[in-house]
């Protein structure tokens, strides 16, 4: 019956069904996401008793956790901590140049993910081996594990086992490594991705003789409690640690005591359950593997649980709407002898049905369209996977039950409460109740939607806005070489080269690249009393300034027929200011040029100021700009001298490259010189614009994803509309027909008929602008660089709003005028 | 002469026949002619008086109101023409639910363009005509049937048109609402109203100065 019904009313059917679905389906995707989001790394199978030891970020600011610890975290663990059955350190090395050479054939890889962990990592972690014993592969030094796929990558066919690669190590010497493991692959749900590991004792003279046990923050550690300990207690006897062994790391290297390091802050040593570190946002810094964003978590969360109430909505008002279509159906029922309990059981039944169809019809969507997203938004989700899943199966039939009852209910009480006499005379469709409800959901649906919209262009403007700020210096045309620190630190007959090419019109090398500049250390001003203050740092020659295109207010760039320079350093503005020498207007009276930049650690180095930049974004545009320190890249005083990465950036002579054809015959040869100097360099280029860009990734995803779902949500919003003026049109049309033989004509009928549902939708306009400031207000004070509020935005998204309305409505309503009226008023 | 139709054919495409709704009608109206059409079920009255009120087509044959050649006219002059002189009454009174009876009386003039004060003279005149002043806030569901027809001549006479159509004013009235109905209709004749009813009942048709017979769309 209730399938009858539902073939009947073919039209009301499928807008019903289609709106259904799209929410359904909607509510399904982000189901997967966040399900996703939130299963991060269950397959450990001591998952529940490993926690991630993180402490205070001690080298920025104290407030913010950091998951890096120094090297012997772990060790005072191991000795004060007997709760723990195991810890474990997994070491960044940064990336790696691996050698292969296999049947004669030499090939070079860059290693983005390839770290080193001790001996016990995979006692902890049950990673899958296909090959080796996990108890003892990493035991020896210069030991490897590698994934199946990097095995085949390096090895072909062969069986990976016992063959050997050469690492090149810091000081540029190749080392051999032996396989002696082979993973079946890193799970993609797992908080740390790696294609290479190796033993960390491999790095036991830099793990024993270094000093800087505690502040080496390049590492991190895991440990695995024994089962029932109480983790609370044992978090505040960690407490007692840090004190007790780090005075001697901050002693030697700041010549300060541990409470002058910390300032006042309490090193605390937190414990973070395995199954949080992915989803949860803090830390933020999360060096190997990928971290989930809470935010949007919730944002697609709620945006899910809308659009299905949107589409539920829709479902009842249609419902509903139709009733009064039925009306005499339950009259003649009721006339019958049917039970108010039967036509219930019907309604709801019919209700469960559509549900049902929808559901279906959700899924098969969702199949179609996941792969789009998963596109868009980079994740790997999976629906078959689920529909295997019993659980699975079971929310979905509740789901459909739920709903199904729920949106059917409504009417199915509102529907038998009829009198059968007033519905048999067609009272009741004239004078529907329901109305008030209908139109309050109507406007309910629209100013979600266009909130959304509101949203969604305000993400759009905020996006556009930062690729096109002014960020300090023209990010446009500079091509980045990279791998230079693996040729050498004397580059000049590459420099020399370059320099000859046309198509540069400067030529630099630096030591970092902007937006990707971290490296800080700890200074002061020269004299007594000075405060330390935290500072970026980045070393660069002076070449490298006038690439960018950096704006001196002040003193000079370095230059390098002075060997006297490769002492001084240039500051920023911000630098300055935390150095405590005063703003630009101060400078005249009180020069920073010529005053000193002390080191607040070790020696103590000192050096001279020789000019002052105007501030520039070395980060991303998200953040404020910080104070920047450009040392000499000569300067062997600072630690890091010899080490680290290098780069030569070239800014793009725009006159000679004409086509994107010229720009790849420029690369191609730049790589060709790179290769006569060094064949072993693995060549890499990259674009400053781009890169700039790439940090705003997480939020131009969020923004498609957003517009997808804006549509979405209009959809289904104009679909309920459609069906509803659908509705009224049939309920009108007498009403209609009076007024056009009394002498209205057409077009004050469509206007009459328009203006009910334009008044809706202005009311929905004007709700919604204050919810859409309010969270685009939230939203954008995330960021350090915002796009004004302006009033236009509210003005062109309402608009649309309203002139789709009228395009909705006037469907109807032009068929609807037009009609002739002695068809809508012949007498029965 | 008010109106004349000559020859005048209407017909539907049935299976490829023409099945004829109105075959060879000639007639015409004098100002002041009070035009019973009489007629079994389905032989074409109410489809004639829609003709003539202008709100349907017809196939051949020529139609002349007010010498203006109707057949000739484009729709929009059309409507202007029946605004103007012609009034409907219908059997089930078709007010609008949602309006009071003032609202309800007021509505012809609103798209007639006529002034506020005008349409508030207008209608006050005619709740007085009717003796409905009390009634004129009430919504037509609060009426007996023969109110609500009253309300209904009232909207159809308050343009004051020269022509009032009826299609069976009295069909869903008892015989005493129906007498007062008709008498109403006799007085406005009286007052110079043409009237054109459409009737079942043999006793309304006496009230009428003319009787047209309709049998399967033809006069008899």
């Amino acid at each position: 019956m209730a399938w009858r019904n539902a073939i009947r009313q073919k039209q009301f059917a499928m807008l019903n069904i289609l709106g259904l679905s799209i929410g359904i389906a909607t509510c399904f995707i982000i189901g997967l996401y966040i399900h996703s989001e939130m299963t991060y790394d269950r397959f450990h199978e001591k998952g529940d008793r490993i926690y991630r030891v993180n402490q205070p970020d001690i080298w920025g600011d104290w407030n913010d956790i950091s998951a890096n610890t120094g090297p012997n975290v772990a060790t005072a663990l191991r000795t004060d901590a007997p709760d723990f059955e195991a810890i474990t350190r997994i070491f960044n090395t940064g990336a790696q140049v691996v050698r292969t050479n296999e049947q004669n054939e030499v090939n070079i890889y860059n290693e983005g993910q390839y770290y080193a962990a001790e001996e016990n990592f995979f006692d902890v972690f049950s990673f899958k081996f296909s090959q080796g014993d996990p108890h003892s592969v990493l035991k020896e030094p210069r030991s490897m594990v590698v994934t199946k796929e990097k095995a085949y990558q390096y090895f072909g066919e062969t069986d990976p086992m016992g063959k050997t690669v050469e690492v090149k190590d810091w000081e540029g010497k190749w080392q051999t490594y032996t396989v002696r493991g082979v993973l079946e692959e890193v799970p993609y749900k797992s908080h740390i991705q790696f294609d290479v590991l190796v033993s960390l004792s491999s790095f036991s003279d830099r793990l024993n003789v270094h000093g800087w046990k505690w502040i080496w923050t390049a590492f991190s550690t895991y440990g695995l409690v024994k089962e029932g300990t109480d983790i609370q207690a044992l978090t505040s006897k960690l407490q007692e640690i840090p004190p007790k062994w780090a005075p001697p790391t901050t002693e030697r290297i700041f010549n300060q005591k541990f409470e002058e390091f910390t300032k006042g802050h309490q090193w605390t040593l937190y414990l973070q359950p395995l199954k949080e570190i992915y989803r949860s946002s803090t830390p933020n810094f999360n060096t190997f593997g990928p971290a989930g964003n809470p935010m949007y978590v919730k944002i697609f969360g709620a945006i899910g649980v809308l659009v299905l109430l949107l589409s539920s909505i829709n479902f009842m008002n249609l419902s509903t709407a139709r009733s009064s279509k039925r009306a005499k159906e339950i009259g003649v029922r009721k006339v019958l002898g049917s039970k108010r309990r039967g036509l219930i059981k019907q309604f709801v039944l019919e209700s469960i049905l559509f549900v049902l169809i929808g559901t279906i019809l959700a899924l098969v969507l969702v199949q179609i369209s996941l792969g789009t997203f998963n596109a868009i938004t980079d994740v790997q989700l999976e629906l078959l996977y689920y529909l295997s899943n019993p659980l699975f199966i079971g929310i979905v039939v509740v789901f459909i039950l739920i709903l199904g009852v729920l949106s059917g209910s409504y009417p199915a009480f509102y529907l038998s409460m009829f009198r059968p006499v007033e519905t048999l005379k067609g009272k009741i469709s004239n004078r529907f109740r329901g109305k008030g409800i209908r139109n309050g959901l109507v406007v309910f649906q629209f100013t979600i939607s266009i909130a959304l919209v509101i949203c969604t262009l305000f993400v759009q403007k905020q996006l556009s806005y930062t690729a096109s700020m002014d960020i300090g210096f023209k990010k446009d045309n500079i091509l980045q070489i990279h791998n230079i620190d693996q040729i050498g630190f004397d580059t000049e007959i590459l420099k020399t080269k370059l320099e000859s090419n046309p198509a540069f019109s400067k030529v630099g090398k630096s030591f970092g690249l902007p937006p990707n500049i971290w490296t800080g250390d700890r200074y002061k001003a020269l004299g007594a009393k000075n405060d330390v203050v935290q500072l970026r740092n980045v070393r660069a020659e002076g070449d490298y300034l006038d690439v960018l295109g950096l704006k001196f207010i002040a003193g000079r760039n370095f230059d390098a027929s002075r060997t006297n320079d490769k002492y001084k350093v240039v500051l920023n503005e911000e630098a300055v200011k935390m150095l405590g020498w005063g703003n630009q207007e101060d400078y005249k009276a009180d020069n920073p040029v010529g005053k000193i930049v002390a080191l607040a650690s070790g020696d103590e180095d000192e050096f001279e100021v020789i000019g002052v930049v105007k501030d520039f974004n070395f980060n991303s545009v998200k953040q404020e700009i910080g104070p920047l320190v450009i040392i000499h890249h000569q300067n062997d005083k600072v630690w890091d001298y010899g080490a680290g990465l290098s780069y030569y950036s070239m800014r793009l002579n725009t006159d000679v490259l004409g086509s994107p054809n010229d720009l790849q015959e420029v690369i191609d040869t730049v790589r060709e010189e790179i290769a006569q100097v060094d064949p072993a360099v693995p060549f890499e280029y990259s674009f400053m614009d781009q890169d700039f860009e790439n940090t705003f990734i997480a939020e131009q995803q969020m923004g498609n994803v957003l517009n997808i779902f804006t549509t979405l949500a209009l959809i289904i919003a104009c679909l309920g509309l459609f069906g509803l003026t659908a509705f009224s049109a049939e309920q009108r049309v007498k009403e209609l027909g009076i007024r056009k033989v009394l002498g209205a004509k057409v077009s004050e009928l469509v206007l009459l008929f328009s203006s009910e549902f334009t008044k809706l939708i202005v009311i929905s306009v004007i709700l919604s602008t204050p919810i859409a400031y309010f969270l685009v207000d939230d939203w954008l004070a995330n960021f350090a660089y915002r796009t004004s509020i302006d009033l236009w935005v509210f003005a062109v998204a309402s608009c649309s709003a309203i002139i789709i309305t009228v395009l909705t409505v006037s469907f109807q309503a032009i068929k609807l005028a037009s009609t002739n009226p002695i068809e809508s008023l012949r007498t029965e | 002469m008010l109106l004349k139709l000559n020859n005048l054919s209407k017909w539907v495409q049935s299976g490829g026949q023409k099945v004829f709704l109105l075959k060879d009608i000639s007639f015409w109206v004098n100002e002041g002619d009070f035009i019973s059409i009489m007629g079994p079920s389905g032989s074409g009255k109410s489809t004639l008086l829609n003709v003539i009120g202008m709100l349907d087509d017809f196939n051949e044959g020529e139609y002349a109101f007010l010498d203006e050649r109707v057949h000739n006219l484009k729709e929009k002059h059309r409507a202007n023409l029946y605004k103007q002189y012609i009034g409907f009454v219908f059997q089930s009174y078709h007010l609008i639910d949602e309006l009071t009876v003032k609202e309800n009386l007021e509505m012809p003039l609103l798209y007639k363009k006529h002034g506020s004060s005008e349409r508030k003279a207008l209608v006050a005149d005619m709740l007085d005509r009717f003796n409905i002043v009390g009634k004129k806030d009430l919504f037509p569901a609060q009426l007996s049937g023969g109110q609500q027809q009253l309300v209904g001549i009232a909207r159809a006479l308050i343009a004051n048109p020269k022509l009032i159509l009826a299609d069976e004013p009295t069909g869903n009235l008892n015989s005493k609402q129906g007498e007062e109905i008709m008498d109403i209709f006799t007085q406005l004749n009286k007052e110079g109203v043409t009237i054109i009813q459409v009737t079942h009942s043999e006793k309304n048709m006496t009230y009428g100065s003319r009787v047209i017979n309709l049998l399967d769309g033809s006069i008899v």
